[in-house]
């Protein structure tokens, strides 16, 4: 059967798309809605196109794009000492499974006020909430897969007598590749959403602000097309990270060594 | 392909699902407001703690929605989720520039508002690249007063705009006073007040000084199908608001009985707000048009109205 | 000739129950000695503790004279488990990062042609960038191998490698592997429980039971037929 052999391609999510983005138009078109609830995709283009030519939308993207970089390049260094440390000594292993248990659970918007009162509502808080998302379940993937490491490459790395840096460079990093990317996907996606949340309670702390701060912009000034628009992309950005950054690691490390 | 059928009729059950609506059929006797808190709110709470709807309709059906935020409300009506609301002026005119069908019915409450900063700053023009300013949200009449205060000093309403920070009135108090980069913020009674109260905070400009005289600080909006279709509730809900507002003139002592309950505040306190100088209850729309000019000037709205009656409801008193 | 490997009283136990006890033995350079047993005999946990890895109760260990403590270069061991290559180096790196350890500091092109050297020992001179995900089991014992040989460790100790492979493979790498031994004279310590193998392997037999060296059968034949097996496996029986 033609059509179901469609929807069983890897690129189905693009016919998905393509199938939402129709009924979407349809209803603007053709449903008795508000265009300032439903805007149709003309006016949703428009927006966007406008906001890319004239706005700038583009900067604040980056922006956001930034923060999360340096937020999950902070969490995942800090996640790994931890981590680290956690193999290495049973005392720090129960010392990090303490801190995981209670502040895993908690949504970094939860903490919002305190932040405040902590470090102001500047890019410093936004990127507190962003390692926040990041660090805690890094973390739980980092330590399982550090013990999940096999005892063979261990035996190894005594053998050719590497010191504690080459067996984390050599042996640590790759062996749990696999649970380094699984915890570096669940720890974007954390970090991109609290980021965004952030953003749109703190707005344009850093100066354009970020795509959260577009969003609300748009709110507040009721532009709904240009609220779709910023939502539009977000779903770009997170479907390239997820497709093509993350698909490309995986597909030249985890999966061309067949460990995935 | 049959199966491919039934999800996709599904999809579509599904899809339609979530546009239906419930409809409030014109003629009945009901009405949906959004409830808020605050001594600018002060006549609403009066209205429903002393039934005065219910009163001047009897029978009549209502449905107190909790709001925070003007944004809400006006997404609120968008949907058909909401008959009436409270807010400030500059938020209402940018939902009827982008086509909301709705107007002010009533004008409410004069409150202090005005720029608190800590005492190293003593005006506008002190205000660093680095400092942060924290209003309720861009658009607000707080942020419009800012836009208006650095028209006048500076020629450039939008000096300040990248140096907002969103913050609801208690965070924005909280960040401000604890010293850290938030160093101003624009609010009204009583987190104003209480930040003049804290040691080493000011005020650096007043909500008037900005504005250039006085202004209606929260108006009361309806939408069009409520006007028209329901006039008996409309007028209801006019002459509440009306009763209320005399009510507070004269008996505040009462009023600050009913208030201090709702809010969990000391009477005392509640009695000082209400009577203060700069608080003024009253039906009378002011400023509709300096601000309707200053936001058309400064791009914040796309379009002005020739006559006021495009955007305020008939027989509603209003002075420039 | 002064022996390599001095084994003298050496014994271990695991939680109070003794494994090993009173080992005496002496290995001669460029001696392929095979140690057989039945499963849970210590042969194994001998292994390990002549490799360094586990440390002894009684007893010592001397590698040419020194006494041994903890793993080294000098001795090094070859698994049966086939995921002990790199999943994420290609043949030829598996090897490669072997020889950037070496002492000597090698310089790149060095690295290079040693690593060719020993593909080319194992046969898997068209197999350099293979991923060990593409290789059979044989192939993969092949590049351990080989991995172990390139940094000419004085000591290759090798525990069960060939266990996991079918018997034409098996036969093939125990040829390559005498084939090495002609041109390396690597001294060997090969634990085994396949009694043919250990006749086709080894210069001596080490016949260990219940923990204890049972006997130590010179094998200067190479003679791998029914009598000699029937012969050593009467030794391993009860």
């Amino acid at each position: 059967m033609k059509i179901k052999e469609l929807f069983l391609k890897p690129y189905s999510k693009y016919i998905w798309i393509a199938l939402m983005l129709v009924a979407w138009e349809l209803t603007a078109k053709l449903a008795p809605v508000s265009p300032l609830a439903f805007p149709s995709l003309e006016l949703i283009l428009t927006a966007l196109i406008d906001s890319i030519i004239n706005g700038d939308i583009l900067m604040q993207m980056l922006f956001s794009l930034g923060l999360i970089l340096i937020g999950l390049g902070i969490g995942v260094a800090l996640a790994f000492m931890m981590s680290f440390l956690s193999v290495v000594s049973p005392v720090f292993a129960s010392f990090t499974d303490t801190c995981v248990s209670i502040f895993h659970p908690l949504p970094g918007i939860a903490l919002l006020p305190l932040i405040i009162l902590w470090i102001g509502t500047g890019s410093m808080a936004i990127l507190f909430i962003i390692v926040h998302s990041v660090l805690w379940p890094m973390i739980l993937n980092m330590t399982a897969g550090f013990k999940a490491i096999p005892e063979v490459y261990k035996k190894i790395g005594k053998n050719y007598e590497f010191n504690t840096l080459q067996s984390i460079i050599r042996i640590f990093v790759p062996a749990s590749l696999s649970f380094l990317i699984a915890g570096l996907k669940i720890s974007w996606a954390r970090g991109w959403r609290a980021a965004i949340s952030a953003e749109m309670i703190f707005g344009a702390s850093g100066g354009i602000g970020g795509i959260g701060w577009y969003i609300f912009n748009k709110r507040v000034f009721m532009d709904t097309a240009g609220v779709y628009a910023g939502i539009l992309m977000i779903i770009a950005v997170g479907i390239f990270v997820e497709d093509v950054v993350f698909g490309q690691l995986e597909k030249n490390t985890i999966k061309k060594w067949g460990v995935a | 392909m049959k199966k491919f059928m039934i999800i996709l009729s599904i999809m579509v059950l599904l899809l339609t699902a979530g546009c239906a609506k419930t409809e409030t059929a014109g003629g009945q006797k009901t009405i949906r407001i959004a409830e808020q808190y605050g001594i600018a709110y002060a006549p609403v709470q009066i209205m429903k703690a002393q039934g005065l709807l219910e009163k001047n309709c009897p029978g009549i059906a209502i449905s107190w929605e909790q709001m925070n935020n003007t944004a809400a409300i006006r997404e609120a009506m968008v949907a058909d989720r909401l008959d009436a609301g409270f807010m400030a002026i500059p938020p209402f005119l940018i939902g009827w520039d982008n086509g909301m069908d709705w107007k002010i019915a009533t004008g409410l409450s004069s409150v202090p508002t005005g720029l608190v900063t800590n005492t190293s700053i003593n005006n506008l023009a002190e205000l660093s690249e680095k400092d942060r300013i924290a209003v309720p949200q861009p658009g607000s009449v707080q942020h419009i007063l800012l836009a208006m205060a650095c028209d006048r000093d500076f020629g450039y309403p939008q000096k300040l705009d990248n140096q907002l920070v969103t913050l609801s009135h208690p965070d924005g108090m909280n960040a401000l006073l604890s010293g850290g980069d938030v160093t101003a913020h624009f609010t009204a009674t009583p987190y104003l007040e209480k930040e003049l109260a804290t040691p080493g905070f000011h005020q650096i400009l007043s909500g008037n000084e900005a504005f250039g005289g006085e202004f209606s600080f929260i108006v009361g909006v309806t939408t069009k199908k409520l006007h028209d279709q329901n006039p008996e509730v409309y007028a209801a809900f006019n002459q509440a608001v009306a009763e209320a507002i005399t009510f507070i003139k004269d008996h505040p002592q009462e009023a600050a009985v009913i208030l201090s309950d709702a809010y969990d505040l000391p009477e005392a306190g509640v009695l000082a707000y209400l009577s203060a100088a700069d608080t003024e209850y009253s039906q009378t729309v002011k400023g509709l048009q300096t601000f309707s000019d200053f936001m058309l000037k400064t791009g914040y709205l796309k379009k002005s109205f020739e006559n006021p009656t495009a955007v305020i409801w008939e027989q509603t008193d209003y002075e420039d | 000739m002064k022996p390599i490997i001095e084994i003298c009283g050496l014994g271990k136990s695991y939680e109070g129950r003794p494994v090993l006890a009173d080992i005496n033995l002496e290995i001669g350079p460029g001696e392929l000695i095979c140690v057989i047993g039945a499963s849970g005999c210590g042969k194994s946990t001998l292994l390990n503790l002549i490799g360094g890895f586990v440390k002894a109760d009684q007893g010592e260990i001397r590698l040419n004279g020194r006494l041994v403590e903890k793993p080294s270069r000098q001795c090094i061991m070859v698994f049966q488990e086939f995921d002990q290559l790199f999943a994420w180096q290609t043949v030829r790196h598996n090897i490669e990062f072997a020889l950037k350890k070496a002492p000597e500091r090698l310089s790149h092109p060095e690295i290079r042609s040693r690593a060719d050297h020993y593909l080319a020992m194992v046969k898997l001179s068209d197999f350099g960038d293979y991923y060990p995900n593409q290789l059979s089991g044989g192939m993969k014992q092949r590049t351990a191998l080989a991995r172990a040989l390139a940094l000419s460790p004085q000591v290759l100790l090798m525990d069960e490698p060939f266990g996991s492979l079918d018997a034409q493979t098996k036969r093939e790498l125990q040829e390559t592997l005498l084939e090495i031994r002609q041109e390396t004279l690597a001294t060997t310590v090969f634990v085994t429980h396949d009694i043919r193998e250990a006749l086709y392997l080894a210069d001596r037999i080490v016949v260990l039971k219940a923990g204890a060296v049972a006997a130590v059968i010179k094998n200067q034949t190479r003679n791998t037929d029914e009598t000699r097996v029937a012969e050593i496996t009467a030794l391993l029986s009860p």
